[in-house]
């Protein structure tokens, strides 16, 4: 085992690499928990917009389509969970999970209608990378940030763009006061259902732009079930970063760095002893059940998380 | 994905939600019945979207799960841990706990019963099947409990550790058996233990003379066995009395002098330890040994089977059966058709979310009975 290996470049741009995508669903996930809505179901919002990002990106050739598709899908699907959520207050867990199902299996039916065995098309018009010119000439620096893709840029802007929104602007305000107090917000003329709406949409957007970013930016394909849990790791950073998005970028650099280090650490041992990497890549279901746990500080959801709104007198 | 509000260590008052199901569900099974045909006509559109005849994809897909005693004795290999893990979550949600973790509880089963399997291979069958047996359900029910202990002592919302469990228990497999202590050598080709002893094996049930080839196993006794323990221990016995009023109501339960923080870690314990039955049963009925992919997702299909089933014993084995032959027949079905087996995950999906927004079919259902308005029965 090196230094290399542990806090190396290569290391750290894998790192920010693999946080982006947690981050993104880590983002969606702090939306609409905000508002009061638990939506687990970004998993499958990150599934479809990795699937239908590629079928646009095959079909058109146009890298802007393909991520509007991918993020319309996304933003589809979120709906759906918003209409049961909200409208039909329906158990939000079971519709989350119902339509992770969902879109397990229609991405997977889809992807062998259309492409059958032989898998998606090898030319598929993928997201650039942005090199940083001069910065990245810069020794180590540069390797880490100068030829990151597009979409980190874009998930770290978010980052500050969400921040503010939620803490430091009246449409924010009134997000956060519908999650918290859904009564006392209506009470002062906030509209909860619409709010929470909007919310809902946005963190499929969100999610779904994190699925685009790894079938047109990571691996330039589309495979059955190719998010492989990260929908859920996002929720874990959402939860870590204690429902704000500085703490979900926190957390999922965190998540990605344990990530890249198991990467890194392949085959490496200390002394004779094999380092285990698959282990190293609990780390982010570990923390997050001591983080909520209170053994590493105090996790504390939205008072009204995962509650249905009723208006008095109406049923 | 909330924790508990801190004020009330007993639950929350929540909205109607599926955690107090008696409370809340229309008494027959119009719902399943309806949500089951739903699911299935808007099937019927994606695989005449696709490019296929409906009819025809389905009638394969009956085939392919009962044409033949054969398929019909494969359908039975797939919903006997359907019917365990359903088990799982349903004596969770008579509790008033969603346990998402059976798909881990399951796998924690099958290594603990994989590994005492092939440490002890020598072992005479009377001595080393009771262990396995016992060590299947003993892991699972501590792994269970974890989820349990930390909801009832720290105020951790049980979903949340269930899936977090969930995705441990993937990554400790990718350790034990790719480069771990529980790696055999050449085992299959994808990473696998060592096999078990041939004293842990579940015998095949009916002979090679009558049913050619089959591989249903013992195991379906078992998960006939737990169905009736099941049955027996919520709506027989004290503490399954305690544990049903706990899931209608955290706080009432306790005025009426039942903890609910112990009954709430023993709920789990048994849901663990059931979804751990069904691991042992996979290594001693089907496998013989542990692998790396080992489940096909029977846990979380399991939320599926619990809620079609509405909780109850035979709704349980009843909606396994459903969804076993969904899983045999899909194979089939890809392989005659040409309409790919994913299609029954569709269905499937479909199904829970009917499930999910039961509002709509009792909107429905009360416009048709008329009189009734909508008001007085949500």
């Amino acid at each position: 085992m090196t230094l290399d290996q542990v806090i190396g470049a290569g290391v750290l741009a894998a790192t920010l690499r693999l946080a982006t995508p947690i981050l993104l669903a880590a983002l969606g996930g702090v939306v609409s928990e905000r508002s009061g809505v638990v939506n687990i179901a970004l998993e499958g919002c990150m599934l479809v917009g990795a699937f239908f990002g590629v079928v646009a990106a095959d079909r058109t050739h146009s890298v802007v389509l393909a991520l509007a598709v991918a993020m319309g899908a996304g933003g589809i699907l979120a709906a759906i969970h918003a209409v049961a959520a909200i409208h039909l207050r329906s158990d939000q867990i079971v519709s989350g999970m119902a339509l992770n199902i969902l879109a397990l299996g229609l991405t997977s039916y889809l992807d062998y209608q259309f492409y059958g065995n032989t898998g998606t098309p090898a030319d598929l018009a993928g997201v650039p990378d942005v090199s940083l010119g001069p910065i990245a000439a810069i020794p180590f620096v540069g390797d880490v940030i100068g030829n990151q893709n597009a979409i980190v840029w874009v998930a770290l802007a978010l980052v500050v763009v969400i921040q503010a929104f939620l803490f430091r602007t009246v449409p924010g305000l009134r997000l956060r006061a519908v999650g918290e107090h859904p009564r006392a917000a209506d009470t002062v003329g906030i509209a909860v259902r619409p709010t929470r709406y909007w919310a809902v949409l946005a963190s499929g957007l969100l999610a779904a732009l994190g699925g685009a970013y790894l079938s047109l930016s990571v691996a330039h394909s589309f495979t059955d079930g190719m998010t492989g849990g990260r929908g859920f790791i996002g929720l874990a950073a959402m939860i870590f970063g204690r429902w704000t998005p500085a703490g979900a970028l926190v957390a999922s650099l965190l998540f990605g760095y344990g990530t890249a280090l198991s990467f890194s650490l392949q085959g490496a041992s200390i002394g004779s002893v094999q380092v285990p990497v698959q282990l190293l890549s609990t780390l982010p279901y570990v923390l997050t059940i001591l983080a909520v746990a209170g053994f590493v500080g105090r996790s504390r959801p939205p008072a009204a998380d995962g509650l249905p709104y009723e208006t008095e007198g109406h049923a | 994905m909330a924790t508990e509000p801190q004020a009330s260590p007993t639950g929350p008052a929540t909205a109607p939600s599926v955690r107090q199901p008696a409370a809340q569900w229309a008494t027959g099974p119009a719902v399943p019945v309806v949500s089951v045909a739903f699911a299935l006509l808007v099937g019927m559109l994606f695989v005449l979207a696709s490019g296929h005849d409906p009819i025809s994809a389905y009638v394969d897909l009956f085939k392919g799960a009962f044409g033949s005693p054969y398929d019909i004795t494969e359908t039975l290999i797939q919903t006997i841990p359907l019917i365990l893990a359903g088990l799982a979550v349903a004596v969770a949600f008579r509790s008033g706990l969603f346990n998402i973790g059976a798909e881990s509880q399951l796998l924690v089963g099958a290594v603990a019963a994989g590994a005492v399997g092939a440490r002890f291979a020598s072992l005479p069958g009377p001595v080393l099947f009771p262990m396995v047996l016992l060590s299947g359900i003993g892991a699972g029910a501590a792994w269970g409990a974890i989820a349990g202990y930390l909801k009832a002592a720290r105020g951790v919302n049980e979903v949340i550790t269930t899936i977090m469990q969930n995705y441990i228990v993937v990554f400790v497999m990718h350790w034990l058996l790719q480069n771990g202590p529980m790696t055999a050598p050449n085992a299959l080709g994808t990473p696998a233990s060592a096999p078990i002893g041939d004293g842990a094996v579940l015998p095949v049930i009916i002979p090679n003379s009558i049913v050619p080839l089959t591989r249903l196993h013992a195991g379906i006794f078992l998960a006939i066995a737990a169905v009736v323990v099941f049955w027996f221990l919520l709506w027989r016995t004290s503490l399954g009395y305690e544990l049903r009023a706990v899931g209608l109501g955290a706080r009432a339960a306790a005025q009426a002098g039942i903890n609910p923080r112990t009954r709430i870690v023993l709920a789990m314990a048994i849901a663990g330890g059931f979804a751990g039955l069904a691991g042992m049963i996979q290594v001693s009925g089907v496998f013989h040994r542990v692998f790396d992919g080992f489940s096909a997702g029977y846990g979380f299909d399991a939320i599926a089977v619990a809620l079609l089933g509405k909780n109850s014993p035979i709704g349980i084995v009843l909606a396994a059966l459903l969804f076993g032959a969904f899983a045999r027949g899909g194979t089939i079905m890809q392989a005659n058709a040409g309409v790919s087996a994913q299609l029954v995950s569709v269905i499937e999906a479909l199904v829970l979310f009917v499930i999910a927004a039961e509002l709509i079919v009792r909107i429905l259902a009360a416009r048709r009975r008329g009189p009734k308005p909508i008001e007085a029965i949500t």
